[in-house]
Order: structure tokens, then C-alpha cells, then sequence
């Protein structure tokens, strides 16, 4: 006999999905959740998390496996409608909200078909159970708002509501427990929103159990009761931190997969670095993002700025590109001060280019490699007297860098849409190879990339250094640090923790 | 080599630059079929002078077009144009000209303003700017018909009208403005950034383009093309009213995207441009030949700009169409 | 008190619907105006019959396409269903007899339908399609006419006057309108069109079918239409046109836009287009009346409407638009 305290409200066994009979998301994974907990699901990027998670509420369906309801088979939902009469429901990372609806009418959205009258709505009606409901969860806002009138946290916390609500509606039984999945739920709030978020999650833990998606490691810690961690599709590891005593790193090591000696620090070459410097951020501030971030950029040193995901990080490198403006402090380029709302395309004027791993960003996919390198050279290949471009100096010019990144394509001219991962990225670095600029701000640039097109970029980042290239470099990849910088800052909540050498950092992975 | 040639995926691939080159030979083999006449030496000249003017408008369609915008505007302005040159022909004499480009990279300059600066959608943004652009155009000529008379009006026709080799002058302007809008296009960097503009914005300005700047000046070149269009035509056509232009705006749109170049932004260009020209205006007089009456013609100009606008639209870029 | 089921004060009421729509402010300060300056000319009977016409024609144009800009796409097939729907009125009556102006509301239906199945599943985007289509229909109008607008008579007691000095068709017009408000705002279908337009990927994942309903807003456009036909067919002189007229596309949808509802969707609708088009029509009625030249009133008009645009449009800036 089972007690009700360890009986699992919800249990996949072995779910297995494969997209276009390539791309392996998920193989035989199983996960439970119980009443009343928070059960964390955790992973890095396509480890398979939003696959899963999909499947729970009837998006896809699974190629293998097997789904049990309060220790009974159930089949799996067939539509997110389905999935709330079950029980389950999501609120998802982004683009869940509809800015222009008032809360009720986004409360109730799907649902209206219990409060249509000779099809008209009861609005009363339904103002009134928002009313409830908000107050039920705690939930400070007006029913008559409209959804973009309210900050993110309380966004966020309607969302929450509403999946509540739509499992009661679906199910017409108030006592049922809602499971209700949190996608990243914190990505798009700030420090105050995210305390705020939870404890309010926390409030609400005895109406509903809840499975918490997310790759930010010390929320998981301090807010699940069970975490599971999915790697390249499959279940690694299965902790319950009310019983085990886990730590931040066992779990980043369950996540990653890495061996700690990785992390030590090996000294590949000499680091030159110069004295001139090139780049000074001075108590640099941004409301909700980073506070007071002060640092000098020398020339040919590379900065890592290190952190968990919404510390800050990417907020500040994407600052120092001009694709973010600040509200305080200074950012002085080679000397000279920098306007606060510049456009983009100033800063590569000023020596500074951006390299973001979200490919397509900055890449032109149909054009030609050629055309994607000269794009940022176009000096390069102009004739002289005439400023006309030279197609046969452009076509050398990709064929230098194709050589030297050692970038798998047919051809130079082969449009990059066709191209792998791994290639559109060297295309990228490779332009900003030939650029030659004075200082790179690099933003997560290797992710989703394999092992051997890793390497070659490193290689290619390491030579530019020694070249007298400066660097910004902001990854979720702690080898990439260890591997480039020497510095790395530590952040979190937006200020500057620490500043640690390749050393020392590699010290505190690995322990 | 021909199987491969004609593979599905190939063709898939290349159906914007093959399409209309099949079109544009079908066509001329149609009508030479139906109508001996066609490419008889009337009939080439037929041909010649209703594509100049086009070709050149067309062009700076064009450019508009590859940054992703559209330009209602051009006719208006074309029509403004030819009636300014030849209201103040007489007072001015050839000076009128460059006044008149002037005004036209003006026109373009609030254009490009309007959707630049003010993120107006350029279909609005245009749209009012060609009513102001007639009402201008009412203020000046009202009702009146123009035909130019005089010394000085001699002079300007000639300068479309003289006989080289057998064609007018005209089309050899379009041919030059022709070569050189391609060549901008495809060789220069201020064409390079156009393509960067239309085909990525965001990846644009990380690349160091001025993306307003650069919007703002295409618009300016594709009002200057317009006023050279409509110099050109008045000096061609030697008269004219506010009636100018009337049953143009379908066919020039419809040539600038029967070429290949997508409404997306990013691809196609002028070089395309003549071959949608071709297309265009060649059926035009081919239909005429056949007596077809002028809204038949219309529909068919309209199923053509649909149908080269889906097949050229690049569906990977945009997830939500609406 | 309750007002429209709230319960709140009258003053702080009126306030926050100035706030919402300050589009009242600028109606108000025209009528004003124009009251001042040519009191003799503006404050007649006659005017107010005319300025209400004006407001019928736009408003019947204009409702249908709302509720398309609502879901961010845009509907320009309403003119051409007009002189089709003209035509094949001509065409019907001496077979069906009155029973023939059935054939607006179906055709509009069934263009309507047709539109959001095509774009809804090629994925083409809607101004471009209903431009296409919008050409096609005059072509097809033109050809079947016979290239001459051809009246019916048999209609003329829809307009006939009832009330003096009150034209008929704005009373035809009140229940129109009225339904047109009440889908949106008090139905399902209303508000599940203002979360696609505000989201559209949002409302999929919110279990709402969106293809369903896109199409469903499309095939509404083209019913209200069809139906405001049945009424401004005759408003509109008993006889459709032949030829393809910009401004007869062009003022509804400066009413629409006018009115408030962006053409992003997600907000706005009919009861914002009324306004937009009140305000429109005193505006044209009194500038006309001042300057009694229509060229100079399209120009005033656009200038207006650029800049109902870009006041607008400030809210949305960073959002790229073409």
C-alpha cells in the first residue's frame, strides 16, 4: 500500500520523441511528480526540457511511452484542451500573454463557452470569478486592466492563475489538484520580480503542484523539493533535495556532464596583455538588469563576464554593442565618452563589433558566404580609382577565411542558409576575423555547435587575442572561460560579485 | 546533366529568375504566333517606346521594393514631373530639368522621412505623400491639356524623340539609366547595403549600416529615377495632362515584381527589373494588337503581380503573415 | 451610477474616455472651427444631411475591413465588390427582380470566405492579395459591364427620405453598426479576434484555433460589407463604377485609421472606426466648403491622415515597419 504522501499525482515512464526521424529530443525519459511539490526539470539548451514538457500538455505527442494519473494509465492529451481536463496545464517562457486583453478576458480565455448567453457574454459573470480566483491566489491586481498594464511579475502571476483556473474549468471539479508547468518562468523578470514570483508560488503550493522548467541553478535549488536533469534527450540524474544533500555544483556537473579536471586551468599560451586601455565601463546602471558594473579593458585581454542566466550578463555585453542603452554611469570607448541611446551601427565605427551565437541575428542567410564576409569589409574589396566592388578581391577574401576556419561548404558562394550550425558561426567569426576590430564583444558564441567547429573557434578566438584584439565574452560554457579569459568576473542580481583569474575560477568549478 | 538540370528541388530553387525568363520568351513566342506583326519593325518600335518610360520608373520601384517599403507614390510624382517641364519650359528653358530632379529627390526625401524617421508604414506614408503630390500637381495644370509648342519645347523633345539607328532616343536613355541602376545595385557598396537592408534590418545595423539613413536615401534615388521618368515622358510624349499615368501604377508594380524581385526585400534588382519590364509592357501591346479592351488587360496585370509576389515572397524569413 | 456596467462616476468617466480617444477632442475643435469661420455655409441643415452621408459612405466601407485590422491584416476587396456586386446586379435583376440585391451580401460572403482560406492556407499576405483581388473584381466588373456603368433603378426607395433633412441610409446604417459593435465587444468571436491581433502566437498556445478564426474575420469583413452594400449601393448613386478610383479606397480606410484601431490589430474596432469617420466627414465637409477645391481638401486630408500615423505610431517605436 502506497501512503498518499508518496503516491505520484503524475508519472511519464520511458517517453521517447524523435523530430523528422533525426533529431533524437527525448529517449526514454520518465519523471513524477507528487502532490503538492515543486518538482524542478532542468537542463541545458535542447537537453529536451520544452520537448517534454509539450508533450504533457497535448502539443506533440510521443513517439514511446507511457502515462499514469493517481497510479492509473491514462493516454496521453491529444490538445492543451485535453491536457487541462487531466489536470495539467503550462505557462510558457514567452509570448504567452496578450497584451491588449483586460485580466478577466485573458483569465478566461478558451473558457468563454460556460459564460455564453444566445452568444453573448456574461461580463458581469466573468469579472466576478477573475475577482475570485485573483484574490484566492493573492493576486494584487484590477480584473479591468489590460494585461500590458501590469508589471512583468504580476504578468506572470495571471499567467499562473490562468493555467490554475483552466484545469478547474476543464475539469469542473474544484478539488482536483491543478500540475501546473512553469516554463522558464523567471527569464522575463527582474531581481524584485523574481523574490516576488516565488513566494508567491509558495502560497500557492498547497492548491497545486507544480514542475518547474529552468537552467538557473540556484533558484532550482531553493525552490524544488525533487529536481530532474535531462542531458542530450535523457534522464541523468534524479535528486530530492529534502533528502540529499546536494550541492550547486553536483548539479551543474549533472547538467553539463563535464569532468571537473576540465576545469582546471591549463595554461595553453602566454597571455600578452597590454597596458593601453580600450574599453572603460564606469559604475555603469540599468534599472532591473545591472547595477554600478565598473571595469577597464586592456588591449589583447580577454573579459569573461560569468553568471547564472538573468544576472546581468547578457544585459551588459549587449550594452557595450549599443543594442541596449544605459541609464547611468559612463562607457568610454578609446577615450572617448559614449551617448547613452547610440544606434547600433556607430559602435562598429568606434573598433567595437558584436558576434551573438543567435545565429541568423547578424547573418544574412541568403546571401553567400561571400557576401557575408565583405558586408562588414566592404573597403576591402573596393577598386581604386573607382570605389566599384571587386567581386574576384571578395571572393578571395572568403576563401581566405573558409581556409583558415576550416568551414565545411560546397563552395564560397553557396548561399548560408544551407549551411550547418557549426559553419554559419565560423561565417561569423570569420567575418569579424577579417573586420579586425579592435575590441569583440563575443555572446554565447558557440552555442548549439559541435565539438570540432568548438575547438576551431576557440583556435581562431586565441589568435585574435594574441593579435591585439580585445574581448567580451558572456557563455553558459565555463570551458570557454577558462579556455579565453583573463579575467573573469563573477555576477549576480546584477552586481559584480568578484573578479577571479583563469585560476582561481577553474578552482571554484571544479570543487 | 539535363536530368539534374530539371529537378524538382532546382527548379524550386530558381523558379524566380527562370520564371520569368520562360515568361517573357512564351510571350513573344505567343504573340508572333497570333499576330505575324509582332516583331515586325513597327512592331518593335511599338514595343521600345512603351518600355522606356516604364524601365526607368521601374528602376526606381525597384530599389524601394529591395528595402522592403512600397512607393505609391511614383506615378503621382512622375505625372508632376512631366507637367512642371512643361508649364515652365517656355520661362526656363533646359534649366527646368534639373529643377524638376530636384523636386523629385524632395518628394523622395519626405518619403523616406515619413518611413524612416516616423515608422509610418510606407504604404501610408506614400499613398499621402502622392495626394500631396496631386494636389500640387490640380494647383498648377487644373484641367488643362498641354501640348508643348515653341523653340525652346523643341529642343527638350529632341532630347527623346531623334532617331538613332532607328529608335528613338528615348530608349537609349533607358538602356544607360538601365545599366547604371544595375550597376549600382550589384557593384557598389550603397547597392550591397540596400540588399542588407531589405534582407536582414536588424543584421543591418550590426553590420555598421545607417539603416535610417539608408532608407531615407533610397527613397531619395527612387525619386530621382521617377523625375527623370517623367522629364523623359513629357519630352517624349510632347504633351500631356493630369490624366498622365492613369492606368500605370498596376502595370509598373506588376513589372517590378514579375521580374523576381520579392516584396520581402533583399532580392531581386534592377537587372531583374528589365526582364519584368519586357514582360509587362510587350503584353500590353500584344493585347492591344489582339483588341482586347484595357480592364482585361488590368486583370491580367493583376493576377500577374499576385501570382510573382506569392512565388517570390521568401516564406522562411517571416513565421506570422497576416 | 453604472455606466456600461461599471460602476462609476460620470466625470471621471467622460475624462477617461477622452483619454482613450482623443480623437473626440479633434472632432469637437473641428466642428468648432469651421462653426467660427464660415458659421453661413457650415451650419445648415444642408450640411448636416451632407456631413452625414459622407459619414454612411465611409462608415459602411469601413466597418467590414476593421474587423480585419483587428487580426493586423488589412481588407481592400471592399471596393471591388462593389462594382462587381453592381454589375452583376444589372445583370440579375431582369431574371430575379428585387431579390437581386441578395447578391451583395452573398458575394461579399463568399469573397470574404475566399480571401481568408487563401491566406490563411498559402500563407499570402493580405494586402497584397486583397489589392489582386480588388483589381481583378474592376477588371472583371469592367468586362462584364461592358465598359459603361450600368444603373438599376429599382432601388431607389432605400434612400428615399423618411425623416426630413435626415438621410435615410444613416438610419439603414444604425443597426449595422450596432451589430458590428456588439460581435466585437460582447461576443467570443470578438474577443478571441482581438487576441490574435494582439498575439497571435499567444492565442494559438492558448488553445484558441487560429487558423478558424482568422478566416472567420475575413469572411465577416466581406458579410458586413456585402451588407452595407445592399444600403450604399443606392446611397451611392444606384450605378457602380467601371473604373478603378484610388479614393474610393483610400478614405474608409483613413477612417479606420483615424478612428484609433492600429494597424497592427489587437485593439480598437468599430466603435473607433465610427468615430474616425465622423470626424472625417466634418472634416471633409468643412474644408471643402472653405476651399471649394477638391484637390486642396485630398491634400489637407492626407496631411491629416499622416499625421494621425505618426502621432500614432509614437507607442510603437523600435517596431520595424516597412
Amino acid at each position: 500500500m502506497v501512503t498518499p504522501m508518496d503516491a505520484s499525482l503524475l508519472e511519464v515512464k520511458g517517453v521517447s520523441k524523435t523530430f523528422d526521424g533525426v533529431v533524437r529530443a527525448l529517449d526514454d525519459v520518465s519523471i513524477a511528480v507528487r502532490q503538492n511539490e515543486i518538482v524542478g526539470v532542468v537542463g541545458e539548451n535542447g537537453a529536451g526540457k520544452s520537448t517534454l514538457m509539450k508533450i504533457l500538455v497535448g502539443v506533440y505527442s510521443p513517439d514511446k511511452g507511457e502515462l499514469y494519473y493517481r497510479g492509473g494509465k491514462v493516454p496521453f492529451p491529444k490538445n492543451p484542451k485535453e491536457a487541462a481536463e487531466r489536470g495539467i496545464s503550462i505557462v510558457y517562457q514567452e509570448k504567452g500573454v496578450i497584451p491588449s486583453l483586460e485580466v478577466y478576458q485573458f483569465l478566461l480565455l478558451g473558457h468563454e463557452d460556460k459564460y455564453v448567453k444566445f452568444s453573448r457574454l456574461q461580463i458581469d459573470k466573468m469579472k466576478k470569478h477573475a475577482r475570485e480566483i485573483l484574490e484566492e491566489l493573492h493576486v494584487k491586481c484590477d480584473v479591468e486592466n489590460f494585461m500590458y498594464e501590469l508589471p512583468l511579475s504580476t504578468q506572470k502571476m495571471v499567467e499562473i492563475a490562468r493555467a490554475i483556473l483552466s484545469v478547474r474549468l476543464e475539469h469542473g471539479d474544484e478539488d482536483i489538484t491543478s500540475i501546473i508547468i512553469l516554463d522558464e518562468p523567471t527569464a522575463p523578470l527582474t531581481i524584485e520580480g523574481r523574490r516576488e514570483l516565488f513566494s508567491d508560488i509558495l502560497d500557492m503550493k498547497k492548491n497545486a503542484s507544480f514542475i518547474f522548467v529552468s537552467h538557473i541553478i540556484p533558484e532550482v535549488m531553493e525552490f524544488t523539493d525533487r529536481v530532474h536533469v535531462l542531458r542530450d534527450g535523457k534522464l541523468v540524474a534524479n535528486y530530492d533535495l529534502s533528502k540529499e544533500k546536494i550541492t550547486e555544483e553536483d548539479l551543474f556537473r549533472a547538467i553539463v556532464g563535464r569532468e571537473s579536471s576540465e576545469y582546471i586551468y591549463k595554461p595553453e599560451d602566454k597571455r600578452v596583455v597590454s597596458e593601453e586601455v580600450v574599453l572603460t565601463v564606469k559604475n555603469l546602471t540599468k534599472n532591473g538588469c545591472y547595477y554600478d558594473i565598473s571595469f577597464d579593458l586592456h588591449k589583447g585581454e580577454c573579459i569573461g563576464i560569468f553568471g547564472p542566466a538573468g544576472s546581468g550578463k547578457s544585459e551588459i555585453i549587449k550594452t557595450i554593442a549599443g543594442l541596449i542603452s544605459f541609464e547611468g554611469g559612463n562607457l568610454i570607448i578609446r577615450g572617448q565618452k559614449v551617448k547613452a541611446d547610440e544606434l547600433p551601427h556607430f559602435r562598429l565605427g568606434r573598433g567595437i563589433g558584436y558576434f551573438s551565437g543567435e545565429i541568423g541575428k547578424e547573418l544574412f542567410l541568403n546571401w553567400p558566404i561571400t557576401k557575408n564576409i565583405s558586408i562588414v569589409n566592404m573597403e576591402k574589396i573596393l577598386r581604386k580609382p573607382i570605389p566599384v566592388i571587386s567581386f574576384n578581391t571578395e571572393r578571395k577574401m572568403a576563401e581566405r577565411i573558409v581556409k583558415r576556419l576550416r568551414i565545411r561548404a560546397p563552395s564560397v558562394n553557396t548561399d548560408c542558409y544551407s549551411l550547418s550550425g557549426g559553419s554559419k558561426q565560423k561565417v561569423s567569426v570569420g567575418k569579424w576575423l577579417e573586420r579586425n576590430p579592435d575590441i569583440l564583444l563575443l555572446e554565447d558564441p558557440t552555442i548549439g555547435i559541435d565539438v570540432g567547429a568548438r575547438e576551431d573557434i576557440y583556435e581562431t578566438a586565441l589568435e585574435m587575442k594574441k593579435s591585439g584584439i580585445s574581448m567580451v565574452l558572456v557563455s553558459d560554457d565555463p570551458k570557454e572561460y577558462s579556455m579565453l579569459c583573463d579575467k573573469i568576473m563573477f555576477i549576480k542580481d546584477g552586481r559584480i560579485q568578484k573578479v577571479l583569474s583563469p585560476e582561481e575560477f577553474g578552482e571554484v568549478m571544479a570543487a | 546533366m539535363t536530368r539534374l538540370l530539371l529537378s524538382r528541388e532546382w527548379l524550386r530553387r530558381n523558379i524566380t529568375t527562370v520564371g520569368p525568363m520562360v515568361a517573357a520568351i512564351a510571350i513573344i513566342a505567343g504573340f508572333q504566333a497570333i499576330n505575324p506583326r509582332f516583331l515586325s519593325y513597327h512592331g518593335i518600335v511599338a514595343l521600345v517606346n512603351n518600355m522606356s518610360i516604364y524601365l526607368i520608373a521601374a528602376c526606381g520601384l525597384t530599389f524601394v521594393i529591395m528595402t522592403g517599403s512600397f512607393d505609391f507614390s511614383v506615378v503621382s510624382m512622375l505625372r508632376l514631373a512631366a507637367l512642371l517641364c512643361a508649364l515652365y519650359i517656355d520661362k526656363l528653358g533646359l534649366l527646368v530639368i534639373p529643377l524638376v530632379l530636384l523636386i523629385s529627390v524632395g518628394f523622395g526625401f519626405i518619403n523616406g522621412l515619413f518611413v524612416a524617421k516616423f515608422n509610418v508604414p510606407s504604404f501610408m506614408a506614400t499613398l499621402g505623400v502622392s495626394f500631396a503630390v496631386d494636389g500640387v500637381g490640380l494647383y498648377l495644370v487644373g484641367r488643362r491639356l498641354f501640348i508643348m509648342g515653341g523653340e525652346r519645347a523643341e529642343t527638350f523633345m529632341a532630347l527623346a524623340t531623334t532617331r538613332i539607328a532607328g529608335l528613338p532616343s528615348v530608349f537609349y536613355w533607358a538602356m544607360g539609366i538601365w545599366i547604371i541602376s544595375t550597376f549600382i545595385a550589384l557593384y557598389t557598396p550603397f547597392g550591397r547595403r540596400t540588399y542588407a537592408l531589405g534582407g536582414n534590418p536588424i543584421g543591418a545595423g550590426l553590420s555598421g549600416i545607417n539603416v535610417e539613413r539608408h532608407r531615407i536615401y533610397v527613397f531619395m534615388l527612387s525619386g530621382f529615377l521617377t523625375g527623370l521618368a517623367g522629364v523623359l515622358f513629357m519630352a517624349w510624349q510632347g504633351g500631356g495632362s493630369m490624366e498622365i499615368g492613369k492606368n500605370m501604377p498596376v502595370p509598373l508594380f506588376a513589372s517590378v515584381v514579375a521580374g523576381g524581385t520579392a516584396l520581402t526585400g533583399g532580392v531581386g534588382g534592377p537587372h531583374r527589373t528589365l526582364l519584368g519590364v519586357m514582360i509587362i509592357t510587350w503584353s500590353e501591346v500584344g493585347m492591344m494588337m489582339l483588341a482586347l479592351p484595357s480592364y482585361v488587360i488590368m486583370v491580367f496585370f493583376g493576377l500577374i503581380a499576385i501570382g510573382m509576389s506569392i512565388a517570390t515572397i521568401d516564406r522562411r524569413r517571416i513565421k506570422i503573415i497576416k | 451610477m453604472k455606466i456600461l456596467g461599471r460602476n462609476k462616476l460620470i466625470t471621471p468617466v467622460i475624462i477617461q474616455t477622452l483619454k482613450t480617444h482623443p480623437l473626440i477632442i479633434a472632432l469637437i475643435a473641428f466642428v468648432v472651427m469651421f462653426s467660427v469661420l464660415i458659421p453661413a455655409r457650415f451650419l445648415t441643415p444642408l450640411n448636416f444631411s451632407s456631413i452625414l452621408r459622407l459619414f454612411v459612405t465611409y462608415t459602411l466601407f469601413a466597418l467590414g475591413p476593421t474587423i480585419v485590422v483587428v487580426i493586423g491584416s488589412l481588407d481592400l476587396s471592399y471596393v471591388g465588390i462593389w462594382m462587381l456586386g453592381g454589375v452583376l446586379l444589372w445583370l440579375l435583376m431582369p431574371i430575379l427582380g428585387m431579390l437581386s440585391i441578395l447578391v451583395y451580401p452573398l458575394l461579399g460572403l463568399a469573397t470574404g470566405l475566399l480571401i481568408g482560406v487563401i491566406q490563411v492556407k498559402a500563407k499570402i499576405p493580405s494586402f497584397i492579395l486583397t489589392l489582386s483581388l480588388l483589381v481583378t473584381f474592376a477588371g472583371l466588373a469592367a468586362w462584364l459591364a461592358g465598359g459603361v456603368p450600368r444603373p438599376v433603378r429599382e432601388y431607389e426607395f432605400i434612400t428615399a427620405p423618411l425623416i426630413p433633412r435626415l438621410p435615410t441610409a444613416f438610419l439603414w446604417s444604425i443597426p449595422i453598426i450596432i451589430a458590428a459593435v456588439f460581435m466585437m465587444k460582447r461576443t467570443r468571436i470578438g474577443t478571441y479576434l482581438y487576441a490574435i491581433g494582439s498575439n497571435e502566437e499567444g492565442a494559438g498556445l492558448a488553445g484558441i484555433n487560429v487558423d478558424k478564426y482568422k478566416i472567420l474575420a475575413f469572411t465577416l469583413s466581406g458579410l458586413f460589407t456585402g451588407i452595407g452594400l445592399i444600403v450604399l449601393f443606392q446611397h451611392l448613386g444606384g450605378s457602380a463604377p467601371v473604373e478603378l478610383k484610388l479614393g474610393n479606397l483610400v478614405w474608409p480606410l483613413a477612417a479606420i485609421v483615424l478612428g484609433g484601431t492600429p494597424l497592427v490589430g489587437g485593439s480598437g474596432g468599430p466603435q473607433r472606426t465610427i468615430l474616425g469617420a465622423l470626424t472625417l466627414a466634418v472634416a471633409t465637409q468643412g474644408l471643402y466648403l472653405m476651399i471649394l477645391l477638391p484637390e486642396v481638401v485630398a491634400l489637407l486630408l492626407g496631411l491629416l491622415l499622416v499625421a494621425a500615423i505618426v502621432i500614432g505610431t509614437r507607442g510603437l517605436k523600435g517596431v520595424t515597419i516597412t
